[in-house]
């Protein structure tokens, strides 16, 4: 038997090497943890070089200070923020301590020092070689290094715990010395929630929707049904999150009638929508009131997805032979639809499921910036907006592993569900 | 427009199945699908509203005038008398001329983009897939670890990142000319939207790259493909003359879809404000000033939203249109 692979699936993990005969499991889990976390390690350094190349961080504003000559920044000052932010070190040396928390001070086994205290592993001052042209013009260079830091200086500052184990440093401009979990385990809840019920709403529509497009392939229903998916799928969230606050709460409240507010989970004071009468900022209608917009966007685009996926896969399960067989034997046609093709027309879709983990993170950005919907997304954007370099990585490397974490649910699912599946 | 087509010419072309080409088939199935031929044809509009930008314009496209802020559309000019098609924006810019420069960039940039991923994919692809062994390996791998980093969080990162030290990225004149002539903006606009063609390309190429690769093994193993091989043919001649285009229907289809991913999202980026900045018009960036201004001109976000909306039908439907039309499945 060949090995199913999902060409089309959002989770068609490229990871799957050949699916594993039971007893290779254990071997195969083993591989596959190895494999994710070389990909992790992989995709930390990308974002870290990005953090690295990436200016405005919090010395820009001093260093246009000191160019400007209006106030006078002594190179101290800057030797001190730099320490802060851990700019004096070394790439390799800032990588690993931002990755692993490693060194986190002089390395000793025993008595002996791997790594004595003087090693040096950055710049703290930058030294100055004054280069005087034939001509007479004189030119400033840094060049080498006037005072260096050790590894003796390291076990003084704080050290990170690393990202691999959780501590994402801290927030540069939205939230000034705030851990960035912290920023993080404040938004999560809201992307929860939005992305949650959407995608449980998309599924619920969906579903039911797509068998029955393709238990009645060609009918009205199924070319209505095609025809809507199609155009929810093409439309950009973009444009359908614009246009519902447009119609249902612009135009909606300039007409009189009762409109939906928007922007922001919650209101500030209380307001009064005409039919509904006054609403309280923070209170429970507020608050649902505010997620109907942007739930339904999402729900809309997502319920093409689910749908055309089922709509596919039952279409190739009621074309096999032993539905064929089935019917021919004399099963009533909703027995053969349930028991037989349904059953296995939903075994990709197992797998489709675990694509949706990722998503929860920053999948919405968009729609939660339209609709101003304090979430993971919404932070992405803010933060990069202010050049909160350190917020976007974390994002980034938390959707990486949840990337890497969806594709290894789903292929051990696969396993399990179908047990046509197994090669070498 | 769809012709209707009788039985009588059917049982003709039944008769002498070879009479036309592949390409006429394709074209002939490719016009029964009628959204597809209207689709084209709101491109074609729209696309040529685009091209005669600089002619067709009314207006300066960046006049402002703060006595004509936010008028409605089919207002006249308070001080030259001249209409002003679709109103002007909050800075008193006319609209009609702002989006149809706004459509030359959001257009050119998703051809661009496209055309680069497709270049590159295709490569990429064919190297894989025909010479198989470390090439392959080392592609793939690549491929792995691209379509791994979740798309829209690396997309805003880096183009976020570019937009923002546009000034201090220097790229070479011969890149920044054609594209400022082609975007019909001045050179100094030139370099951002050169930067987020190069973002969005970087991350586009997997998908392609990874469809040509699955054509290809199956075109390799093609008995043509040996006999090419058996006449001594050079790899380039096989990979040219014979495995390319009998791989290619499929990247026909990829790249109107593509174009609609290009489209969406330098909308997107430019509306997130990581894109093209306020001078140089996009859909994105009008979409969104429009936005923040929706609560007083409720007519505002139309304006660059329909064109967005039209344009991303009509590619799905083109695209749509040319996979019924290629896939030989459906051969009638």
């Amino acid at each position: 038997m060949p090995s199913r692979t999902l060409p089309w699936g959002p989770c068609s993990s490229p990871y799957r090497v050949a699916s594993p005969p039971e007893k290779a499991m254990t071997a195969y889990l083993i591989r596959r943890l190895f494999q994710m976390l070389i990909v992790t390690v992989l995709s930390a350094m990308l974002g870290y070089t990005l953090l690295y190349l990436a200016p405005g961080g919090p010395l820009l504003f001093l260093q246009q200070m000191q160019n400007t000559g209006q106030n006078r920044v002594s190179e101290e000052d800057i030797a001190r923020l730099k320490a802060r932010y851990e700019l004096d070190l070394y790439l390799a040396v800032r990588f690993t301590r931002w990755l692993i928390g490693f060194p986190g001070g002089p390395v000793r086994i025993g008595g002996w020092y791997l790594l004595p205290p003087d090693t040096v592993v950055g710049c703290a001052i930058p030294g100055q070689v004054r280069l005087r042209y034939p001509d007479g013009t004189v030119e400033i260079r840094e060049e080498g290094c006037a005072r260096a830091v050790t590894l003796a200086d390291l076990e003084n500052r704080r050290t990170s715990r690393g990202i691999l184990f959780g501590d994402f440093g801290f927030s540069q401009q939205i939230a000034r010395d705030r851990p960035v979990s912290d920023l993080l385990m404040s938004r999560l809840p809201y992307t929860l929630w939005l992305m949650g019920v959407s995608t449980l709403l998309a599924i619920l529509i969906g579903v039911p929707v797509g068998i029955y497009s393709a238990v009645r392939q060609y009918s009205r229903f199924d070319y209505a049904m095609t025809t809507i998916t199609f155009i929810g799928s093409s439309l950009p969230t973009l444009f359908m999150g614009v246009m519902a606050i447009l119609i249902f709460s612009v135009l909606a409240k300039d007409a009189g009638l009762p409109y939906l507010p928007s922007g922001g989970a919650q209101a500030v004071r209380d307001y009064t929508i005409p039919w509904i009468g006054r609403v309280e900022a923070g209170s429970l209608l507020d608050r649902f009131l505010r997620f109907i917009m942007p739930v339904s966007v999402l729900t809309f685009f997502n319920i093409a997805g689910w749908s055309r996926f089922v709509r596919a896969s039952m279409l190739e399960v009621l074309r096999q032979d032993y539905v064929r067989t089935a019917r021919a034997k004399g099963v009533r046609e909703q027995l053969v639809i349930t028991k037989h093709a349904l059953r296995n027309a939903l075994i990709p879709f197992i797998t489709l499921l675990a694509g949706v983990l990722p998503t929860l993170v920053a999948g919405a950005a968009i729609t939660e910036s339209v609709f101003n919907w304090p979430g993971m997304g919404r932070l992405l954007v803010d933060s990069l907006g202010r050049s909160d370099y350190t917020v976007a990585m974390a994002i980034l490397f938390i959707s990486t592993v949840l990337v890497l974490i969806g594709y290894l649910i789903s292929d051990i699912l696969y396993t399990i569900v179908d047990p046509r599946i197994r090669l070498s | 427009m769809a012709t209707t087509t009788s039985a009588v010419p059917e049982a003709a072309e039944r008769a002498q199945p070879r009479s036309e080409g592949q390409w006429a088939v394709v074209f002939r199935r490719f016009r029964r699908h009628r959204l597809a031929m209207i689709s084209l044809a709101v491109l074609a509009v729209i696309f040529g509203a685009s091209l005669l930008a600089p002619w067709i314009a009314p207006f300066p496209r960046d006049d402002i005038g703060l006595d004509r802020v936010a008028l409605p559309p089919m207002s006249v000019d308070p001080e030259n008398g001249k209409l002003h098609i679709l109103g002007t924006d909050h800075l008193g810019r006319d609209f009609f001329t702002r989006v149809i420069y706004a459509a030359r960039v959001s257009l050119m940039v998703a051809i661009s983009v496209t055309t680069l991923v497709a270049i590159i994919g295709t490569i990429l692809g064919l190297l894989a897939g025909y010479f198989g062994g470390w090439t392959d390996n080392l592609i793939s791998r690549v491929m792995e670890f691209v379509a791994t980093i979740p798309d829209l969080p690396i997309l805003l990162i880096l183009s976020a990142i570019m937009i923002q030290n546009a000034d201090l990225i220097v790229l070479p004149a011969w890149i920044i000319g054609p594209v400022a002539w082609i975007m019909a903006v001045p050179l100094r606009e030139a370099t951002q939207v050169t930067l987020l063609i190069l973002v969005l390309a970087s991350l586009g190429w997997v998908g392609v790259a990874r469809l040509m690769r699955g054509m290809v093994l199956q075109v390799r193993e093609m008995q043509y493909i040996e006999s090419a091989r058996a006449l001594g043919g050079a790899n380039t001649w096989i990979l040219g003359k014979h495995v390319f285009p009998n791989a290619f229907p499929p990247l026909i289809v990829a790249f109107t879809l593509g174009l609609n991913g290009a489209l969406v999202s330098e909308v997107a980026i430019s509306f997130l404000g990581f894109g093209v900045q306020d001078p140089t018009p996009t859909w994105g960036n009008m979409m969104g000033f429009a936005t923040s201004y929706m609560f007083n001109h409720p007519w505002m976000p139309l304006i660059p939203g329909l064109p967005i909306f039209l344009c991303s039908l009509a590619f799905n439907f083109v695209g749509d249109g040319l996979r019924d039309a290629l896939d030989p499945r459906l051969k009638i």
